[in-house]
């Protein structure tokens, strides 16, 4: 009985107790530094992608300069999309939630801004050295040592902070962010060192082992238990409901933690490597449908009675549709690594569709929301325009369908053609020409989501100059 | 068991780091030790067995070619594995002649590895020997010149330059080499 009550409690937090403390003790100044910088990079690097999207239909766009090629702008548009804008934005957000879970001030603003500064410093170097070719050659892992080093600095002093932070706090139960949040920081840290400094060790398909356990788990154990960290904190808090199940998050998250670092050879699967580790990815990645709708079926059913709050809060409607995309996005993963799907989409442009489903429609769409609600709240003020969140929101909708549903079908077309050896590889390119045609345009849409979202984000910050409303609305809001 | 973690974070961390390092360790640690494939060189002498020939390591210049193939990250569009598919196996084929499957012990010396994950272009895991030096003088030239409908960018920066030209040429000639699995050279003699 007493278990229960205190279990409660725990659910309660986002909603109750730490709404009083968040607008009195709440510095936020590494929060607001980390969002602003990872904004900036979101337009950037949406204009790279851009570039890449038109170099399928446009092959010779841009192409005889060799900064401004493919090749290299690529890695250019995943790492800035990965870590200058959507880790960023979720370490900004980590930097909100986790001092108001703990109802305490975030043990070191200072040692934040070093972070924030350090962060930028690596970004910019990633740009010029990938700009320049100077490519270690490993998919999510193409930074240079030094940079790769720095990367593990910033780490260690995020983590440090919010460690400290989470020692010091004033509520005893912590609430699941916080798991997620602390799962986060441990696991990336591990992960990464796996992917970029245990691969220096080895070679052939030792290294991709290893390789791919980083490439996986970047998505798995980084950008999967922090995005669901934002989605437990901002789901209850902006629709003002309590969490269904404080045991379902339990089963979700030790789930996660134990299954999710096996599936990464499942990159392999019919490729040279032992055919039992390829059997033995298959079995935990189908595994991985247990945390995915542990964790669904909670915010789904936390949102009961409450849909018709979808009409007006734009954040939610975020929110809800990156936990549609999310179940889409982890129901594909297992099916993929069914040997006899996989034979068809894998290599193809299938993967593609399923990647930015993951990174854009779940997890980006997440950090979105958080930045609608977290902004007006840190700078208090109101936000610039309501209506232009919409708009941002259905862009980034219809643009991220066309682009996914796209992709799924002509990389399913294009598997089955490969998979008829009588048809020349050539066709099976030229037949996707109006798959990339598409792709560009959903890109266009896209990027207007991004202008949208990136214009009001500023115009609230820049009006929030001189005109100080007080936290009134956010809190009556929230 | 585990609802200690929602309140001591010392014992949450030991849970989390525990259950992680469980199959982190067995799936990256363990596996090298169990298939020797992937650390011994291919080497077979015995046309009963396979295959035959021996993998060997690259000279200079095929290393400064391959060094040139990352940089300009060609391995995000050309994939270097014939999978244990019937249609890899006469894609990656020449002649009528299908290709054997690409197994570990013919990529112990990668460094980085350049399997990939994306097959934009086709597969280069057998291209060796299959198109001599003025096919790619063209076809890094202007690819769509070859091979109509190609969205392959053009390389001049790569053709005009004699020595990396030669290098990069030097390295794919080796792609697939070490398992002898058809008539020998169709151009080099």
């Amino acid at each position: 009985m007493e278990k229960e009550e205190i279990i409660q409690d725990a659910g309660e937090i986002p909603v109750s107790t730490a709404a009083v403390y968040s607008e009195s003790i709440h510095e936020d100044r590494t929060a607001k530094m980390f969002l602003i910088s990872s904004i900036v990079y979101f337009f950037i690097v949406g204009i790279i992608a851009l570039l890449i999207a038109a170099k399928f239909v446009f092959p010779t766009f841009l192409g005889t300069i060799p900064q401004l090629t493919y090749g290299r702008l690529r890695p250019l548009h995943v790492n800035g999309m990965l870590f200058g804008w959507l880790l960023a934005c979720d370490m900004a957000l980590m930097y909100y939630i986790v001092p108001r879970l703990c109802g305490v001030k975030l043990w070191s603003e200072k040692l934040g801004m070093a972070t924030a500064v350090l962060w930028n410093v690596i970004i910019l170097g990633a740009v010029v050295s990938l700009l320049m070719g100077w490519n270690q050659g490993w998919e999510y892992a193409e930074l240079p040592l030094p940079l790769d080093v720095a990367v593990v600095v910033a780490w260690v002093m995020f983590g440090a902070n919010l460690f400290l932070t989470i020692a010091n706090r004033k509520y005893k139960a912590m609430y699941v962010s916080l798991w997620y949040a602390m799962g986060t920081i441990l696991w990336t840290a591990f992960v990464y060192l796996t992917g970029n400094f245990a691969t220096l060790f080895a070679t052939g398909v030792n290294q991709a082992n290893l390789n791919w356990m980083y490439v996986h788990n970047a998505v798995g154990l980084i950008f999967t238990p922090v995005g669901l960290a934002i989605a437990y904190y901002f789901i209850p808090k902006t629709s003002n409901t309590p969490l269904y199940s404080h045991k379902l998050s339990m089963i979700g998250f030790w789930s996660l933690a134990f299954v999710y670092v096996w599936t990464g050879a499942h990159h392999m699967i019919h490729g040279p490597i032992s055919q039992w580790l390829q059997t033995i990815t298959i079995v935990f990645s189908v595994m991985l449908l247990i945390p995915v709708w542990a964790a669904v079926y909670n915010f789904f059913s936390t949102m009961k009675g409450q849909w018709h709050q979808l009409r007006d809060n734009v954040s939610l409607k975020f929110l809800m549709s990156g936990v549609v995309f999310y179940l889409l996005t982890c129901f594909q993963g297992p099916m993929h690594s069914l040997r006899a799907v996989n034979a068809i989409v894998s290599k193809t442009d299938w993967i593609p569709g399923h990647a930015h489903m993951a990174v854009l429609g779940a997890f980006s769409f997440f950090a979105i929301a958080g930045a609608y609600y977290m902004v007006p709240r840190v700078f208090k003020t109101e936000l610039y325009s309501n209506a232009l969140a919409n708009w941002s929101f259905w862009l980034f909708l219809i643009g991220g369908l066309g682009f996914f549903v796209t992709l799924w079908l002509g990389g399913f077309w294009q598997g089955w053609q490969w998979n008829n050896p009588a048809i020349p590889f050539i066709d099976t390119v030229i037949a996707l020409k109006p798959i990339w045609h598409t792709r560009l345009a959903s890109g266009f849409l896209m990027f207007g989501g991004i202008v949208a979202f990136a214009y009001n984000i500023l115009a609230t910050i820049v009006g929030s100059k001189g005109k100080e409303v007080h936290a009134e609305p956010a809190a009556a809001a929230a | 068991m585990l609802q200690k973690a929602d309140y001591n974070a010392a014992f949450f961390v030991a849970a989390a780091l525990i259950l992680f390092f469980i199959g982190g360790l067995l799936t990256t640690v363990v596996p090298p030790l169990l298939d020797q494939s992937w650390t011994k060189p291919f080497e077979n002498n015995d046309p009963a067995n396979g295959p035959t020939g021996k993998l060997k390591p690259l000279n200079e210049q095929q290393l400064q070619g391959r060094a040139i193939y990352v940089r300009e990250g060609c391995w995000y569009c050309h994939t270097q594995q014939t999978r244990t598919l019937l249609a890899d196996t006469k894609r990656s084929g020449w002649r009528g002649v299908d290709a054997p499957i690409s197994t570990p012990d013919e990529f112990v010396y990668d460094n980085p590895h350049l399997f990939g994950t994306k097959r934009t272009g086709p597969d280069l895991s057998r291209v060796g020997g299959k198109y001599n030096e003025q096919w790619h003088m063209a076809h890094f030239r202007n690819p769509a010149d070859l091979v109509p409908g190609s969205i392959m960018p053009p390389f001049p920066w790569i053709a005009n330059d004699p020595k990396e030209f030669a290098a990069l040429v030097a390295y794919m000639q080796t792609l697939g080499r070490s398992k002898n699995w058809r008539p020998d050279n169709d151009y080099e003699k």
